[in-house]
C-alpha cells in the first residue's frame, strides 16, 4: 500500500505556517509602532525640558536687567548675559524639536517667542541697561513682552504635552494590538495542538485497524495453508492408496484404472473405484463419487466403498448391493453418493450392474461405436425407499467396458460435450490398443481440458479370442465355448 | 417463488453449483401452503452433485407428503444430467411448460 501524507496533516501544517507568518508580520508592526512612539515620547520630553530652559533663560535675562536697573550693580547682569548667550540656542533646539515631532502649530509660536525676545532685548533690556529714564514705562512694556513670551512658551509646552498624549495613545493601541497578537498566538497554538492531537488519534486508530487486519489476514492465510496442506495430504494418501490397489487378474478379463486428484485442492476426496474377485470367474466392481470434498468426503467415500464390499459378499446382485448400501448410508446420515455396482462374470461374459445417480458406463464392442449403457436411479443416501434395478448386458469378446466418475465428463460443464469427448477417447484407446486403456482415455480427454474435479476411470477389457494368444486366453476361450 | 392456480413455481437458472448452495437452499424452501410445485429448471445448463443433492432432497420430501412435483428441464445437456442422476426416473420431468402445468393441475386436485 502506498504511503500518503494524510490531507488533514497537510492542512494543519499549512495553517501553522500561515499563523506563524501572520504573527511575525504583526509583531514586527507592533514593534515598529512601539519603537517609534517611545522615541517620540523621549523627544517630546526633551523638547519640553529645552522649552522650560528657554523660559527660565528669558526670566533670568529679565531678572538680571531689572536688578541692574534698580541697583546698577553690574554683578546682577550675570544671569542676563547667560540667558542671552543660551536663549537663541535653546529656541533653535525647540524649533528643531517641534519640526521633527511634526508639531507644526508650535513653529510660529517658537518664532514668535524668538521675535518677542529680540524685541524685549532691543526695546526694554538695552534701554534699561543704558539707564534710560522712564524706567517704569520700560518695565511695563517689558512685562507685556515677557508675558507674551511666557504665553508662547506655555502654548508650545501644551502642544508638546498634547503630542506626548497622542504618542502615548499610539503606544497603547500598539500594546493592545500586541496583546491581540499574543492572544491569537495562544489560540493558534491551541487550535494547532488540537488538530495535531486529533490527527495523531486518527492515525493511531487507523494503525490499530491495519494491524488488526493484517493479523486477521495472517491467521486466515495460516488456516488456509493448513487446510490446503490437509487437502494435499488427502490427495496424496488417496493417490497412493489407488496406486497400491491391486486389480484382479483374470485370464479373460483385464482391468486398468486411473485416478487423478483434482487440481483445485478444494475438490479432492470423494471419488473411488474398486474391483474385488468374488470367485474364480466373478469380480465385484464399484465406482462412485461422494458429493462434497475434503476429509469428510474422503471418509464417506471409504465407508461407502467398504459397504459395497460387505453388502456384495452377502448378496452379489448389484441392485441388492446398492439397496443395502443406501439403507446403511441413510442410517449413517451420509452425504449423497453416486455409484455403480457391477458384477463381471468371465465365464458367461455377462455384466450385471445397477446405477445410483452415476454417469452411465460406456460399452465399446468390436466393430461398433462406443455407447452408453442404461442408468437412471436415485443417488445413494437420499431416499430410503429408492429402488435400484439390476441391468444385465451380454459382453462379446474384444469389448471394453468403461466406468468413470463425473470429472471425466463435466470438465466443460456441458455434459453432452463431455460424453462425446469420452466416447471418442474410449474409441481411440481401443483403436490404438493401448496397454493401459484407462490412462489412454484419461489422456485423450485431458489433453485439452484441465482436471478440475477428481477423476477416476476403470476399464474392463474382455479378451479377444482371435487376436490374443497364450494359455490364459485359451482357457478363457474354452470357458466361453 | 410465485403462486398461481395453487401451483407454486420455483425457478432456478444457470449453472447450479456449490457456490450457490445457500441460494438454491433458500429457493427450495417448502411452505405449508404448497399444493403442487413446479421446479422451473428451463434455463439450467449444469448442476453439480451438491446442487443435485438439494434438488433431490426437496423432491423426496415433497413426495413423502404427497405433494406433486414437476421438473421443467429444457436444455439438452441438463436433461442428460437429470437422466443419469435419477431425477427423471424418480420424479415427473417435462420439457414442455404447459404439459407440466397440466400434470400439476390434475395431480394437485387428486
Amino acid at each position: 500500500m502506498a504511503r500518503r501524507v494524510p490531507a488533514p496533516l497537510i492542512l494543519t501544517l499549512a495553517f501553522l505556517v500561515f499563523l506563524i507568518g501572520l504573527l511575525l508580520v504583526g509583531s514586527l508592526l507592533v514593534r515598529s509602532i512601539l519603537t517609534e512612539s517611545f522615541a517620540d515620547a523621549e523627544q517630546t520630553r526633551a523638547a519640553r525640558i529645552v522649552a522650560a530652559d528657554a523660559m527660565r533663560a528669558q526670566l533670568d535675562e529679565e531678572t538680571g536687567v531689572r536688578g541692574y536697573a534698580a541697583t546698577r550693580d553690574p554683578i546682577l547682569l550675570a544671569p542676563y548675559y547667560e540667558g542671552m548667550a543660551s536663549l537663541p540656542r535653546l529656541l533653535r533646539r525647540v524649533r528643531a524639536a517641534v519640526e521633527t515631532l511634526r508639531v507644526r502649530e508650535a513653529v510660529p509660536l517658537v518664532d514668535d517667542a524668538a521675535d518677542t525676545n529680540r524685541r524685549w532685548l532691543a526695546r526694554v533690556a538695552n534701554p534699561l541697561r543704558a539707564g534710560k529714564k522712564r524706567g517704569h514705562v520700560l518695565q511695563l512694556r517689558g512685562k507685556i513682552l515677557i508675558d507674551r513670551f511666557r504665553i508662547d512658551m506655555g502654548a508650545i509646552d501644551r502642544l508638546l504635552a498634547q503630542d506626548a498624549r497622542l504618542g502615548d495613545a499610539r503606544a497603547e493601541r500598539a500594546i493592545a494590538w500586541a496583546n491581540v497578537f499574543a492572544l491569537g498566538a495562544v489560540l493558534a497554538v491551541a487550535v494547532a495542538s488540537a488538530l495535531f492531537t486529533i490527527q495523531q488519534y486518527r492515525l493511531g486508530t487507523r494503525l490499530e485497524q491495519e494491524r488488526a487486519k493484517s493479523e486477521q489476514q495472517r491467521r486466515r492465510s495460516a488456516s488456509m495453508r493448513a487446510a490446503f496442506e490437509a487437502e494435499k495430504r488427502i490427495a496424496d494418501t488417496l493417490q497412493e492408496a489407488f496406486a497400491q490397489r491391486v486389480l484382479p487378474e483374470l485370464p479373460a478379463v483385464r482391468f486398468s484404472a486411473t485416478y487423478v486428484p483434482a487440481t483445485e485442492e478444494a475438490k479432492i476426496g470423494g471419488d473411488w473405484y474398486d474391483a474385488l474377485q468374488l470367485s474364480q470367474d466373478r469380480v465385484l466392481l464399484s465406482i462412485g463419487d461422494v458429493a462434497g470434498h475434503g476429509i469428510e468426503a474422503a471418509v464417506a467415500m471409504n465407508k461407502a466403498r467398504q459397504m459395497v464390499t460387505s453388502c456384495g459378499l452377502v448378496d452379489p446382485t448389484p441392485g441388492s448391493i446398492l439397496e443395502c448400501v443406501n439403507a446403511e448410508l441413510i442410517a449413517d446420515g451420509s452425504p449423497m453418493i453416486t455409484a455403480i455396482a457391477g458384477v463381471i462374470d468371465a465365464r458367461t461374459f455377462e455384466f450385471a450392474y445397477a446405477g445410483a445417480g452415476h454417469p452411465a458406463p460406456v460399452l465399446l464392442e468390436p466393430g461398433r461405436r462406443a455407447r452408453f449403457l442404461q442408468v437412471g436411479s436415485m443417488p445413494l443416501g437420499i431416499d430410503a425407499g429408492a429402488a435400484y434395478p439390476t441391468h444385465r448386458v451380454k459382453i462379446v469378446p474384444g469389448a471394453m467396458l468403461v466406468l468413470y466418475t463425473d470429472g471425466a465428463i463435466e470438465h466443460s460443464r456441458n455434459v453432452l460435450e463431455g460424453e462425446t469427448l469420452l466416447l471418442e477417447a474410449v474409441e481411440a484407446a481401443a483403436e490404438n490398443r493401448a496397454d493401459d486403456p484407462a490412462k489412454a482415455i484419461r489422456d485423450g480427454i485431458f489433453s485439452r481440458h484441465r482436471v478440475s474435479d477428481d477423476v477416476a476411470i476403470l476399464t474392463i477389457c474382455f479378451v479377444e479370442p482371435v487376436a490374443t494368444a497364450g494359455a490364459p486366453n485359451a482357457a478363457a476361450l474354452r470357458r466361453t465355448a | 417463488m410465485s403462486s398461481g392456480n395453487s401451483i407454486t413455481t420455483i425457478r432456478l437458472s444457470g449453472e447450479l453449483e456449490i457456490s450457490r448452495k445457500q441460494e438454491i437452499r433458500d429457493a427450495l424452501r417448502r411452505s405449508s401452503e404448497d399444493r403442487a410445485i413446479l421446479i422451473d429448471l428451463a434455463d439450467v445448463t449444469y448442476a453439480d452433485s451438491i446442487a443435485l443433492t438439494e434438488l433431490l432432497r426437496f423432491c423426496v420430501s415433497a413426495q413423502r407428503e404427497a405433494i406433486p412435483v414437476a421438473l421443467l428441464v429444457q436444455t439438452p445437456q441438463f436433461a442428460r444430467v437429470v437422466e443419469y442422476a435419477g431425477l427423471a426416473g424418480a420424479f415427473k420431468t417435462f420439457n414442455d411448460r404447459d404439459a407440466a402445468f397440466t400434470y400439476l393441475t390434475v395431480a394437485g386436485k387428486e
